[in-house]
């Protein structure tokens, strides 16, 4: 299955957050992700603010939703 | 005039309402064993799993079950419930299926077994109720032990159950099971919100079970571990298929909610922490198998009734 075929049928709004977060946003997802794993032995709170805005923006212009 | 009443009083109790409406509430003048999951709503989610589209969905997502059935039947050659298809019958005569989930127990009711089969529905917490003591040569537990709240209660009971001499193989989820969601969940948690909330089942260890196995009054125990290993895409795949299986969490005083960003985070980090080098995302389920034959013990020294010299 090609990718523009997955993100056709995913249609329901969990399918459709779970295919922004993992395929369109997933440069940031992963920026975010190595800034936890570089220290994951001792993480705070908004330890990777940055990282995480930057992805939570991204999957928030891919939906067209705020929340 | 009494329904506006009610109405106005309505939205003001809601508040006070506990978040799992369907567990009983705690009784404080009792001793009983340790709450941890909702019974309740372990059978709502299964009987929801098995139900949803006839089936099929939860057809689908038994590959860990079928594999964990596999192994068992290395292990032991009959197994019922979930593997009575393999029963042979000249080995086994009868087979009972016990589920506390009604649509799961009878999922597959046209399925043929070369053994008859009889298929009870009931709480495995009170097994003594469904089945009568001192009466089965075999007790067989294919993945469901890891939801039932009172675990030394539920061996001993399945001892009682079991006739001298009997065989009880048991299979359940421990250890480190689903360890890489756990704390990609845990992670996202602590880094977004601030802390953590029970959203993956505490298991029980593998040396926690022969000592209850003991307690429970077994002998000759044998207890190891298996892991299974599965790979998804990525974590929505995983947690969509636990929930096709009816394994959401149970757990009593889970948070009901869980932000999206905060899942967004579990996703990223799940990937960056565990992922594979394809992108894929592997999911352990850690297996303990335990078979237990309950065997008469050597009589005390000096209440032999039969002199040797009379035999020899």
């Amino acid at each position: 299955m090609n990718a523009s075929k997955i993100a056709k049928d995913a249609q329901t709004p969990l399918k459709k957050f779970a295919y922004a977060s993992t395929v369109t946003c997933s440069t940031q997802a992963s920026a975010y992700g190595k800034c936890i794993a570089a220290s994951y032995m001792d993480v705070r709170r908004d330890m990777c603010k940055e990282e995480f805005a930057k992805f939570a923006e991204c999957l928030r212009t891919t939906l067209k939703r705020k929340w | 005039m009494s329904l506006s009443r009610l109405a106005r009083i309505w939205p003001s109790a809601r508040r006070y309402a506990s978040h799992s409406v369907n567990s009983p509430a705690p009784s404080f003048n009792t001793v009983g064993p340790y709450q941890v999951f909702d019974r309740n709503v372990k059978c709502m989610q299964r009987d929801g799993a098995a139900s949803r589209n006839g089936g099929e969905q939860s057809r689908l997502v038994d590959y860990v079950r079928d594999e964990v059935a596999h192994r068992m039947m290395e292990r032991f050659l009959a197994r019922p419930g979930h593997f009575s298809k393999l029963l042979e019958p000249e080995k086994v005569k009868k087979s009972i299926m016990i589920d506390s989930s009604h649509a799961t127990l009878n999922r597959d009711t046209d399925e043929e077994f070369e053994v008859e089969v009889e298929r009870r529905h009931g709480d495995e917490e009170s097994l003594l109720q469904i089945i009568s003591p001192n009466s089965q040569e075999a007790v067989v537990s294919c993945l469901s032990l890891h939801w039932v709240n009172d675990l030394p209660g539920a061996l001993v009971q399945i001892k009682e159950a079991l006739q001298a001499d009997g065989l009880f193989l048991g299979a359940m989820f421990g250890g480190d099971t689903l360890f890489e969601l756990r704390t990609a969940l845990q992670l996202a948690e602590v880094e977004r919100e601030g802390g953590i909330s029970p959203r993956i089942s505490p298991m029980t260890d593998t040396r926690d079970i022969s000592n209850l196995l003991g307690r429970a009054g077994f002998t000759l125990l044998t207890v190891d571990i298996d892991e299974v290993k599965v790979g998804y895409p990525s974590m929505w795949e995983l947690m969509e298929d636990l929930g096709e299986m009816g394994e959401g969490n149970a757990v009593i005083g889970r948070r009901p909610f869980i932000h999206r960003d905060t899942l967004a985070a579990a996703s990223a980090i799940y990937k960056e922490l565990h992922g594979n080098d394809d992108g894929s995302i592997p999911a352990t389920f850690q297996i303990g198998w335990k078979p237990a034959p309950t065997q008469p013990k050597p009589l005390d020294r000096g209440t032999g009734k039969v002199n040797l010299k009379e035999v020899l």
